[in-house]
Order: C-alpha cells, then structure tokens, then sequence
C-alpha cells in the first residue's frame, strides 16, 4: 500500500508540474469569493459602530482568513469527476485495478494542496494586511487544530462521495451537487460566522454537517472559541464523519452493484 | 431589422435543441432557483444585524441584486455559449465556416449560440428587481427609469466588451479559459455595491473586471445615488471599451489561419 502511494505521488506531482500556472490562478479565485463576505461584513461592521455580535471589523478578517485557508485544504472536487467518469464509462479501468479508486482521488487532492499553498499564502497576508486581521490565536488552539481540520477534510471529502455516488443511479446529478453547494454556502460558515446566523438557522447549522467541514476549523483557527467549547465541536465532526462514512460504504456497495458501464 | 430577425432565428433552434432535454431543462430551472435563493438569503442574514449596508437599505440591495442577475443572464444566456463555441471554432478552425456567411462576423460570433435555461437568471433578476422596487418608499420617476435604461445598456455593453477582447486572445493562445475564469471569479463581486470593497479591488472592478460598476450603476440610477462622475467613467470607460474590443477583434481576424493553412 505505502509502495502504491508512493508511486503515485511521484507521478501526481510530475503531472502537477506541468500545469504551474493554471495551478496559481485556480488559488487566486478561491480567494475572490470569501473577501466579497468579508468585505461587506467588514462594512455592516463600521456601520453598527465598530462591531457586529462579538465581531469587530478586525475579526471579521481574521475569520475569513482563516476560512479561506479551511476551505483551500478541505477541497475535494473529485466526486465532481465521477459523473463524468460513470456517464462516460471511464470508471470501467479504474475499478480492474487492485486499488479503490478512492485512493487515486487520495493523492490528487493531497497533491494539489501542498503544490498551491504557497500562492495562497502571499494572498492572504495582503489580505490580512489590507484589513487589519486580527487573530486569538493561542498555541492550545493551534494544537486542536490539527485535528480538527483533519477530520474536516476527510468529512468534506466523503461527503462530497455520497452525493458523487448518485452517479451510479442518475446520469445527471449537477442538482444534487448544486443543492448540496448552496445548502453549505448558507451553513457551512461561508456567508457569515455560525454564531451571527439567526436563531433558528443557527440551530440548523449546528445539527448539519456542513457548519463541521469549515466554521468549526475555522474558529478555532482564529482562536474564536474556549478550548472546551473547541473539544465539544470536534467530538461533533468526529460523530459526523462516522456517520458519512457508514453511509458512503452503504452506498459505494449498492451502486457498484448497479453500475453497468457505459457501452459494456 | 435583419439582424434582429436572425436573432430570432438563433434562439428558436436553440430552444428546439435544448427542449430535447426536458427533465435537464426542468433541473437547470431548479438549480437557478437554489443559486438566487440562497443569495438572497445570504443579504437577508446580512441585514439581519443592520438596516443599512455602507448606505444601502435592504429593497435598495435587492434591487442591485436584481440588477446583478439580469447581467449575469445575459452574460450566461448569450454569451457564454456563443463565446465558447468561438473559441472551439478557433481551435479546431471550423472558423472558417462562419466568416463565410454573409453577416457581420463579431454578430455572428458573439450572438449565435444560446442556452436557453440560463435565461432563468435574467427572468429572476428581472423579478427580485421589482420585488426590491415595489418595497421602495418613493416611485421611481420616468427619469430614474431613462438613466436605469441607459446605465444598464451601457454597462452591458461593457461587459461585452471586455469578454470580446479576452475571447479575441484565442487567436494567438490556445488556452484562453482560464483568462475567463479570472473574469467568472471577479464576477461574484458584483453582488455587492463596489464601494465596500478596498481600493484595489474596487479599482478592479469598476476598470479592468467592469462587472461591478455595471451592476452598481444601475442600481444607484434608480436609488437615486447616481453621480455624474460615475455615470461619466461609465460612458467613457464604456465607449473606449468597445472601441478598444472592436478593433481588437478585427486585428485577431486577421492572424486567423484557418482549418488547412
């Protein structure tokens, strides 16, 4: 197994490396749409006299920093490849071989991360710098925050599969995908911090998933949480990612069992 | 008149095409819906914690949020799709057919394709504008209406323009999409007024990406926020732009070499 992945990380970043700048762009826009949100909270901010809930415009900054950078190292966007790849019957290879294909998704993902983060970085400090962030960051919050994101990642990334694995039943599954961005756009902590949603949305977002895979890593990023209250939030990512991953092998099971390849 | 005829024609087959796919058709009508709703949502959970956004009041936010999505249909609808099978023509240099027809080429290229669902956006654009319009205090007088006219043209026209000349570039590049994933990530600002944005990027988006002074133009002619200074940049930045979008194009045409050559 650890021989497999090292091949396959040697050919991933040797394909990586032709694509330099394509890579660099792609990291700038991901940027692009967090700065929107945090520009106009930045701006509700300065209206209400400096500070909206416990947010002043400062932290507003610090959480859309931190949240840019949440959400660059939790992307996975394979199980957008895999309708194409069930529709056009490509997965047909892939799953003669003694790997999961999964594990092929694995290497992509982790790849494309460590090769992008250095742009981003630069961004971010201008960001950061443009607005005057500011961050609570204590080394505690720092130490639960490797976790969290871990389980962050491998949250959005199984996730992401349950919805992909409808391929197998549906040729076209762009609504659920679409259903499933909008729902995590409101959710997930993207249009604002969890705790400035109105009540009841607020309550919603804390039962769902979505509020797991970026606000919660992202708050503790920024140092915005107690670290009891950080421990109680990931023991919610870690019941969340159980339960996705029960339902993926649920799923993955009865939609290999369906799945006749395009063209077979 | 003929032009306008032609038009007609294009969007007819390509109604026909597109209802061949009825339940996609139905999805893509779903998907619309969840995009706009949610972003309504998105301003209703800002507004939640303030009554007024950098001066704008909520109705004054969905009538720029309406505004938003009636370019963005456009954009969507028309060009797009046209501008993406022009890039593939260049490519392939199946170009060559259409320059034989006898219109106006940058017609041609720049209308001829349309996907019908994406009109979606235009229609519920068209919709949040008038909700936001119906909850406003004072009627909008007929000068008010005149300048949203115009100022909507004019930053149409803009925003034309500049995909033109990035379009234009696939004559010498041979991947210009990611050209135009700068202009898709840029796009999204234009949801809010461009003023809340810091100096750079508001720069950015009134003169390099014009989306957002396209779309915050109108809305402030209907608000009634609109200065001569910005209604001025506009015009001018609009005329230079389809001046400059045009010629370029032309120049392009002429390093095209064609499907054999």
């Amino acid at each position: 197994m650890i021989r497999a992945y090292r091949a396959l990380f040697v050919a991933g970043i040797q394909q990586a490396a032709q694509y330099r700048i394509q890579y660099t762009l792609y990291v700038l826009f991901s940027v692009i749409r967090p700065i929107i949100f945090l520009a106009a909270w930045a701006a509700v901010a300065t209206g209400q006299g400096g500070r909206v809930g416990d947010f002043t415009a400062e932290d507003f900054a610090g959480y859309y920093i931190a949240l840019t950078i949440v959400i660059h190292l939790t992307t996975a966007w394979n199980s957008l490849e895999f309708e194409l790849e069930v529709r056009q019957g490509r997965l047909s290879p892939k799953l003669l071989r003694p790997l999961h294909p999964l594990h092929y998704s694995v290497v992509e993902n982790i790849i494309w991360k460590v090769t992008t983060l250095p742009p981003l970085v630069a961004v971010l400090a201008l960001i950061a710098w443009t607005f005057g962030a500011r961050f609570a960051t204590t080394p505690l919050h720092l130490v639960l925050f490797v976790p969290s994101i871990v389980l962050a990642a491998a949250l959005r990334f199984l996730a992401g599969w349950c919805v992909a694995s409808l391929a197998f039943w549906f040729t076209r599954i762009q609504t659920a995908n679409t259903l499933f961005d909008r729902t995590a756009f409101i959710f997930a902590g993207s249009i604002a911090p969890i705790s400035l949603l109105p009540p009841i949305l607020q309550t919603a977002a804390y039962v769902m998933p979505f509020g797991y895979m970026l606000f919660v890593p992202a708050e503790i990023l920024r140092g915005g949480v107690t670290a009891s209250v950080a421990l109680l939030l990931i023991g919610g990512q870690v019941l969340w990612l159980a339960a996705t991953f029960a339902l993926l092998r649920v799923v993955w099971r009865a939609g290999v069992r369906t799945y006749s390849s395009v063209g077979a | 008149m003929r032009y306008l005829r032609l038009w007609r024609l294009f969007a007819l087959t390509e109604l026909q095409f597109e209802l061949a796919y009825r339940v996609n058709f139905v999805l893509g009508f779903v998907e619309m819906f969840l995009v706009v709703g949610t972003s309504i949502a998105a301003v209703l959970v800002l507004f939640s914690h303030t009554t007024a956004l950098n001066g704008w009041s909520l109705d004054q936010m969905l009538v720029l949020l309406g505004v938003y999505y009636l370019i963005q249909g456009v954009v969507n609808l028309v060009l797009t799709p046209s501008f993406e099978r022009l890039m593939e023509h260049v490519r392939l240099g199946t170009l060559d057919f259409l320059l034989l027809k006898p219109v106006n080429a940058q017609f041609l290229v720049s209308t001829r394709h349309l996907r019908v669902v994406r009109g979606m956006d235009l229609l519920l654009g068209v919709a949040v504008l008038l909700v936001g319009l119906s909850r406003m205090d004072d009627q909008l007088g007929l000068g008010a209406a005149f300048l949203f006219v115009l100022t909507l043209g004019l930053g149409l026209v803009a925003v034309y323009a500049m995909l033109l000349a990035l379009v234009t570039l696939s004559f010498w590049f041979v991947r210009v999409e990611n050209l135009l994933a700068i202009f898709w990530a840029f796009t999204d600002a234009g949801r809010f007024p461009v003023d809340i944005y810091p100096g750079w990027l508001r720069l950015t988006l009134s003169t390099v990406v014009p989306i957002g002074i396209a779309v915050t133009a109108p809305a402030e002619a209907v608000v009634g926020s609109l200065t001569v200074g910005t209604f001025a940049l506009l015009a001018a930045g609009t005329a230079v732009a389809f001046g400059f979008a045009a010629w370029f194009w032309r120049r392009g045409l002429r390093s095209y070499t064609g499907a054999s050559a």
